[in-house]
């Protein structure tokens, strides 16, 4: 079977008249039907602007240059080779998005009525009745207690948590195939944001809709995701499923990333960091590896040839010359026996 | 022989903001940002506030320093009254007593250089002359991890992370007593933040210094703190040691809040305790304890009863009812 959304060698560069570098690349992604899948990264590795190009929704400035988004539904399309005629039709019927920040994404001049009713309006063929039912129902299923009343209701009225909610009753309300959220909890409190993760989770249960999770917190991926996709500097590093990120992370920037967030909760140990800080788009290199200057185990090879994605166990993928190397390759199983 | 470790003191501090309406502008009610909170804060140690969004935990760090007058309560800092200093003296008594903010893009003058803006603390309070200032400058951003050919560069050509070491830097040049921290790591990435903590503590070993560390990420206060107190609704809930808190949390609001944190170990799969609703209104809080509308243990006698604010064991306070005789 096809899988839902098939990412192939996306590439995209940021182009004015004077400017021309490459932001995004070689993003490879597979996502099947109810799928829940991670996109993981610090800012500016590039994980939203994948988000904003599937969405067709990429700023003038930057150009999606290679690849493909082949989105199969009933019908097969290419959404990086798509008339905007098209792209309406896919936008919020068969993939739809939830914000970080639901005050901006919310129209702060018109009631939820009128801004959770506006999808169905362009995309199904109800009377007003029905449409405000389904509106209704919408709102119970994402725990808003008084949905008739939250109809009326302005944007400002209503709490981070709810907005968020309402944001999500948006999403879902045509029955996406596919649900990207950036951020979704970002901007809430920890309490709010179990409620949301929990509720996202039974939803795409209920409507079989595969979720894209786009956020730089690792625990909201464990919390979520089957799949995930670690991002640094505009590349996909590691994709594996998320038990194997967790337990055996194979490329040198998730495993620091993970012990970072580790040594955490040990008081007495000197926190583990990553030296240096991340790259702009300005300062990637043209040849080698993205991580080598922050990387503790850079070789010369990996500062003048890019590595490959290599597969370090089934359905692993892991983008770095370490695992070439037999000699290295060793040394790191045997530090994983050790710890 | 207690009043003399403690470097901060804060007695039944109120901070309540007028909620102005209508044609005349009259008061017609407040919010009760932070409402009669009491602590200590011992010499050296890392003391925390923790709570979500609008618990008041900045509006606390901000009426010790008076940037927002406290409405009621006292402030003592090593045994005086910070409140009963006239506004002329307190800002001679302010430079042993800086704030770090949250985001290192707007806290910077981005029209001064590093070394202007690491100089003119000292200048402004005249603790050293221009030459000794600028070696001061020198000495201080080695100290934070950046270079002396870095002085002359303005604030926007640097990173997130770097921003805030030269926060710390121009906070820690006039070698202050008492640090507070506002969410200073929260908008740094995770692999950023781990370096500025670890500086902050070798900071702190080395200065001698005390901080008051504000902030809603409960794994980095587990890991900086000494002592924490988990605010709600302009309460303080529970004060406990770092290790009693997050071991045996007493009081249910810490219990929903720790067990709402991601968690990062595929092993490990807690129960859940997940909290129905959101924060109240803090203009129009529920009467008795402020968590009762939210609380999965609440019984009748917490809407009636503000629950006293009690020392179930040693160096573990609480305020809820379940723990009283």
């Amino acid at each position: 079977m096809k899988p839902l959304l098939n990412i192939e060698n996306l590439s995209i560069n940021y182009m004015t008249n004077k400017k021309d570098f490459n932001i995004v690349k070689d993003v490879n992604i597979k996502i099947d039907e109810r799928m829940k899948y991670g996109i993981v990264g610090e800012s500016g590795s590039g994980k939203s602007l994948t988000s904003l190009a599937i969405m067709n929704l990429l700023p003038e400035v930057l150009k999606i240059q290679e690849g493909s988004i082949e989105l199969n539904t009933d019908s097969t399309k290419d959404l990086a080779n798509i008339s905007k005629k098209e792209m309406r039709k896919v936008r919020g019927r068969e993939i739809s998005m939830i914000f970080q920040e639901p005050m901006t994404a919310l129209d702060p001049l018109y009631t939820i009525e009128y801004q959770l009713l506006e999808v169905l309006k362009i995309h199904k063929t109800y009377s007003k009745k029905e449409m405000y039912k389904i509106g209704v129902d919408m709102l119970k299923k994402v725990g808003i207690a008084r949905p008739d009343q939250v109809m009326k209701d302005y944007p400002h009225q209503l709490s981070g948590g709810m907005r968020q909610r309402v944001m999500i009753a948006m999403a879902l309300i045509c029955q996406p195939k596919l649900l990207i959220a950036d951020e979704p909890t970002t901007a809430l409190d920890v309490t709010i944001q179990a409620q949301i993760l929990d509720l996202m989770n039974e939803l795409s249960d209920l409507h079989n809709t595969a979720i894209l999770m786009i956020t730089h917190d690792l625990g909201v991926i464990l919390e979520t995701c089957e799949r995930v996709a670690v991002m640094y500097a505009g590349q996909i590093v590691e994709e594996s499923t998320v038990e194997k990120i967790f337990e055996e992370p194979a490329h040198p920037y998730t495993k620091g990333l993970l012990s970072s967030i580790r040594s955490l909760g040990n008081k007495s140990e000197e926190l583990y960091s990553i030296p240096g800080n991340v790259p702009t788009p300005d300062q990637y290199q043209e040849l080698g590896c993205r991580f080598a200057t922050r990387c503790p185990y850079a070789m010369d090879q990996c500062f003048n040839q890019e590595p490959l994605m290599y597969q370090v166990q089934d359905d692993h993928l892991s983008k770095c010359w370490l695992h070439v190397e037999e000699g290295r390759a060793n040394e790191r199983s045997s530090e994983r026996t050790r710890s | 022989m207690r009043e003399v470790q403690n470097v901060l003191e804060v007695k039944n501090l109120k901070k309540h903001f007028p909620i102005k309406g209508g044609v005349l502008k009259r008061t017609q009610g407040y919010v009760k940002a932070v409402d009669d909170i009491s602590f200590a804060v011992k010499e050296n140690e890392t003391f925390s506030l923790v709570g979500e969004s609008g618990c008041g935990k900045s509006t606390t760090g901000r009426a010790i320093l008076r940037l927002h007058e406290p409405t009621e309560g006292e402030v003592l800092f090593k045994g005086d009254n910070l409140l009963d200093v006239g506004k002329r003296s307190f800002r001679l008594m302010r430079k042993d007593m800086q704030l770090i903010f949250q985001d290192p893009f707007s806290s910077l003058n981005p029209r001064m250089t590093v070394k202007k803006l690491l100089m003119e603390p000292l200048l402004t309070h005249k603790l050293a002359t221009k030459k000794e200032a600028e070696q001061k400058a020198a000495n201080m951003i080695e100290k934070v991890g950046l270079s002396k050919e870095q002085l002359d560069c303005y604030p926007h050509e640097f990173s997130g992370g770097q921003r805030q070491r030269i926060s710390i830097a121009r906070a820690l040049i006039v070698n202050p007593k008492l640090v507070i921290l506002d969410e200073a790591v929260s908008a740094l990435d995770v692999s950023i933040q781990s370096q500025i903590l670890n500086l902050l503590i070798k900071l702190q070993q080395e200065f001698h210094l005390t901080y008051i560390f504000i902030s809603h990420d409960l794994n980095v206060v587990k890991h900086l703190s000494d002592r924490v107190g988990v605010m709600y609704l302009g309460q303080m809930m529970e004060l406990a040691t770092t290790d009693k808190l997050y071991e045996n949390p007493l009081h249910p609001y810490t219990q929903a809040l720790l067990s709402a944190i991601p968690s990062i170990d595929p092993k490990e799969k807690k129960e859940r305790v997940i909290l129905q609703g959101d924060v109240p209104d803090p203009s129009d809080p529920p009467t008795g304890c402020p968590f009762q509308l939210r609380c999965p243990m609440a019984h009748e006698r917490c809407a009636e009863e503000k629950p006293r604010f009690i020392e179930k064991e040693e160096d573990h306070w609480v305020a809820c009812h379940l723990y009283e005789e």
